[in-house]
């Protein structure tokens, strides 16, 4: 029975890779800037919701504020490259520790609460972050920063030629985030994060410690979204806080967790892979007009999928042996 | 021989009310301890007390020759304390045995030996056929029985059962009853609270009666069940005629 | 500006307590309903305060309208059932922001005169606009009478009761559905008031919902959800304190003052001021 167990989460393992080496493929046929374009935010919202799913479906603790660490990890890494000269690389993973540690820092108070107030407490820090920055002069205020570009460079990450090498660290941070967490979940943390979402006592008398499941989730998942700040500050090669810190950051990680099976290791990978295409190219198309179709067509989807599909699309594909037969 | 738990002078109060009053019990190696008294007797209380659920407002808990008084659940279940729930706290969205790989942690931090652990426990409880179904398609007996698995896979010295047999049909009580002695031939000792009189009696080495929050009775079930004091504890209660 | 708050808070407040369900729409209810005043002043010249009634009545219709065909549903899903509301309840924010935009366009729109517009008033020389006045005492007047309605009248104890135990109440012959679309009339109608009266002094635009919704849920909170003593105090405070740092703090950071109330409350108070367990 556990031979079961392991083929299946090789049989992930060997799915993803081959997912993996496609996508790697892609760009050798698609030449076509927007849909490069597309391809990119898709693998970024992939790997940025698989972060989210962590803290808010594997661990339980809904988080509708992680455009914070988005942000954070974007201002960390521009912040250090255009006042101290540190190359966006160190700039990166500076961002990484800076968010996980004020993730946990705030973790302190806010794990204390419950449902709806911690749902709302997570927005409501989000939206402290943004108004700070939009006061905060040296770091641009509402101007943002402007990335001085010159020339491709590895060096630098920045490139005016070609999307590609974007193309390569996005399809690279959504790998990291789905091994991390494929690796997690048959890890003690991920067993214990599970036992959190469904049942905190209980967890708690099976000698889990509660408060640091929470804290550690927090860490690793703002660690991974600030990195996706910091890559996406370097792709478009400006920002100012609405353009990296706003709400909408915080629900399009959500959403493609949500849509595709919140919890699940498959999940935000297939609700990006659906969810971010049609965003763009209904934005593409009639956004322009500035007539609020592409609202209403994303709007009318986000209604019918969680109310037809609870535990998301990936509830489609999977067989009714939950119920189980009894010998 | 020293007692695994003991509880000194314990009181509990709940703003005016008084739930526990200096309330010394002591469990010692290898026994099945049940604990009894009518609704309202400060049962759940105590055994909430003991589990590590909140702190006592007087009084010290001993365990295992260690003060425990003011350590969290988590680490009393590192020490040896396993626990069920009155209403059962499966964790629903996760398969029988990932509920159980859950408490096998405790001692198994390299997930092959939890998962083999895990499956060990479900073979003793016999609930190795719904291994990965769902918890929440379990029927109740199963669910208490996963409760008690669960907590028997931390590894316990002690093993807290709060009602498990209350609610079960004759032969899954039955069942049940055959477990606990089982699961005492293993080596761990028992601290049952049980409502119904007639079912744990027959099972356990000794009783300790709660009344209005103070240990009103305590010995052999045979006597306990012929004292006055607790006929007269149960007196309306349909059990107490029974017994 | 406090008491408007509480007012739009109220109707948030008033869902949530009967059924556990938070709208994530309620700012675009607020929206609709400062449109709809715009527009029976634009083409009927119906000054706003006149027509708050039609629509606050327009707005109970729309809110019982919404319940039954979309909340009915995200309420029986059996599983994520938090997340089936919270996402519903936000694609229906995201519809209605998309087809405000589409039939009204984005631009901003205001009421540009109307009986209360500009007028102050003095009492005891300190001026006062009149419309905050006015609005202050709509709310106060529009408070009471929920007050007295819930407590007081058959179908306000229906409510209270199919909050406390719908099953029970199904036992007594009350259909659960139509008190809980009730309820959502009722709450979308305190929006619709309080965005009538808003129309008069807010600029109008379909976005405008988005920046009073999160004051509402803070306002909620900091009540505790489902008291409606608790959203009407809620309401006070946060307009006090957005009056306070709006002394200290430059104005673009006067939410954070609101902010950093709700923040410290609910960590004082996890369940709020006035919430039960």
């Amino acid at each position: 029975m556990d031979k079961d167990f392991t083929a299946r989460r090789r049989r992930d393992l060997i799915i993803a890779a081959l997912l993996a080496l496609i996508a790697a493929l892609t760009p050798l046929f698609v030449k076509d800037v927007v849909v490069q374009n597309i391809l990119i935010l898709t693998l970024m919202y992939a790997g940025l919701s698989q972060s989210w799913n962590i803290l808010s479906g594997y661990c339980g603790q809904i988080s509708l504020g992680h455009a914070l660490y988005f942000g954070l990890g974007a201002y960390t890494t521009e912040l250090l490259f255009t006042k101290f000269g540190v190359l966006p690389w160190f700039g990166m993973l500076a961002g990484g520790v800076v968010s996980a540690l004020i993730a946990m820092g705030l973790g302190y108070p806010f794990f204390r609460l419950r449902g709806h107030y911690f749902v709302i407490a997570t927005i409501v820090i989000a939206e402290i972050g943004l108004l700070l920055f939009h006061n905060w002069e040296w770091a641009g205020a509402a101007m943002g920063i402007t990335i001085p570009i010159r020339g491709d460079s590895w060096l630098k990450f920045q490139f005016l030629r070609t999307k590609l090498p974007y193309f390569y660290f996005a399809l690279a941070l959504c790998c990291l985030a789905w091994f991390v967490t494929w690796w997690l979940e048959n890890s003690k943390w991920g067993f214990w994060w599970r036992a959190v979402k469904d049942n905190p006592e209980a967890a708690e008398s099976l000698g889990v410690d509660v408060f640091n499941s929470k804290m550690g989730a927090a860490a690793v998942s703002a660690f991974l979204v600030a990195v996706g700040g910091s890559f996406y500050a370097q792709f478009v090669s400006y920002i100012d806080p609405e353009s990296v810190m706003g709400f909408q950051f915080s629900l399009l990680m959500a959403l493609p967790a949500v849509l595709g099976g919140i919890g699940t290791l498959w999940g935000p990978v297939l609700g990006a892979a659906i969810l971010i295409p049609l965003t763009e190219l209904t934005r593409f198309k009639f956004g322009g007009s500035g007539r609020g179709i592409d609202l209403i067509v994303y709007g009318t989807l986000i209604v019918l999928i969680s109310l037809a599909l609870p535990r998301g699309l990936l509830s489609l594909f999977s067989r009714p042996k939950r119920t189980g037969a009894v010998r | 021989m020293s007692a695994l738990l003991e509880t000194r002078g314990v009181w509990q109060r709940f703003g005016g009310l008084v739930a526990n009053s200096d309330v010394s019990i002591s469990v010692g190696r290898g026994e099945i301890v049940g604990l009894i008294g009518p609704n309202g007797a400060g049962k759940s209380t105590l055994f909430n007390l003991i589990a590590g659920v909140l702190p006592p407002t007087q009084g010290s808990i001993w365990f295992d020759g260690e003060d425990v008084t003011n350590l969290p659940a988590a680490q009393r279940c590192q020490r040896g304390i396993g626990r069920t729930f009155q209403v059962v706290k499966s964790f629903e969205t996760m398969t029988v045995i990932d509920n159980v790989i859950v408490g096998a942690l405790v001692r198994n931090t390299v997930m092959k030996e939890a998962r083999r652990k895990a499956r060990e426990v479900l073979e003793f409880t016999g609930l190795a056929a719904r291994a990965d179904v769902l918890a929440s398609d379990l029927v109740p007996a199963e669910k208490r029985r996963l409760e008690v698995a669960r907590a028997l896979a931390t590894g316990p010295k002690l093993l807290l059962l709060d009602e498990v047999l209350t609610g079960l049909t004759p032969t899954e009580a039955q069942t049940g009853v055959a477990l606990v002695r089982k699961v005492r031939d293993a080596g761990i000792t028992v601290l049952m609270v049980e409502h119904v009189m007639e079912i744990v009696m027959p099972l356990v080495d000794r009783a300790i009666v709660l009344d209005l929050g103070k240990v009103l009775v305590e010995g052999k079930p045979a006597d306990v069940v012929r004292d006055p004091k607790v006929i007269k504890a149960y007196l309306g209660d349909r059990h107490a005629v029974g017994a | 500006m406090g008491l408007l708050y509480g007012l739009i808070a109220v109707g948030l407040a008033l869902i949530f307590g009967l059924m556990d369900v938070t709208n994530f729409a309620h700012g675009e209810f607020l929206m609709i309903a400062m449109y709809r005043s715009f527009f029976l002043f634009a083409f009927f010249a119906i000054d706003p305060l006149l027509s708050a009634p039609l629509v606050a009545a327009a707005l109970f219709i729309f809110g019982a309208v919404v319940y039954l065909l979309l909340v009915r549903f995200a309420m029986r899903a059996k599983a994520n059932a938090g997340m089936v509301q919270i996402f519903t309840t936000f694609g229906l924010a995201i519809v209605m922001r998309g087809l405000a935009q589409y039939f009204f366009t984005p631009d901003y729109r205001s009421i540009p005169q109307s009986w209360l517009g500009g007028k102050t008033i003095s009492i005891a020389g300190i001026f006062l606009p009149e419309p905050q006045l006015v609005g202050a005492l709509v709310s106060i007047a529009a408070f009471a009478g929920l007050y007295i309605f819930i407590h007081r009248t058959d179908f306000g104890r229906a409510i209270e009761a199919t909050r406390e135990d719908p099953g029970a109440v199904a036992l007594v012959g009350i259909d659960k559905n139509r008190v809980f679309a009730f309820g959502w009339g009722l709450g979308a109608a305190l929006v619709g008031l309080a965005g009538a009266i808003m129309a008069v002094f807010f600029y109008i635009y379909p976005d405008v919902g988005a920046s009073f919704a999160l004051i509402a849920y803070v306002t909620v909170a900091l009540g505790g959800f489902g008291s409606v003593f608790g959203a009407f105090a809620g309401g006070i405070i946060v307009g006090l304190v957005e009056a306070v740092t709006a002394l200290v703090l430059p104005p673009s950071l006067k939410s954070v003052g609101i902010y950093s109330v709700y923040l410290l409350v609910v960590f004082i108070r996890p369940r709020g001021l006035f919430g039960s367990i």
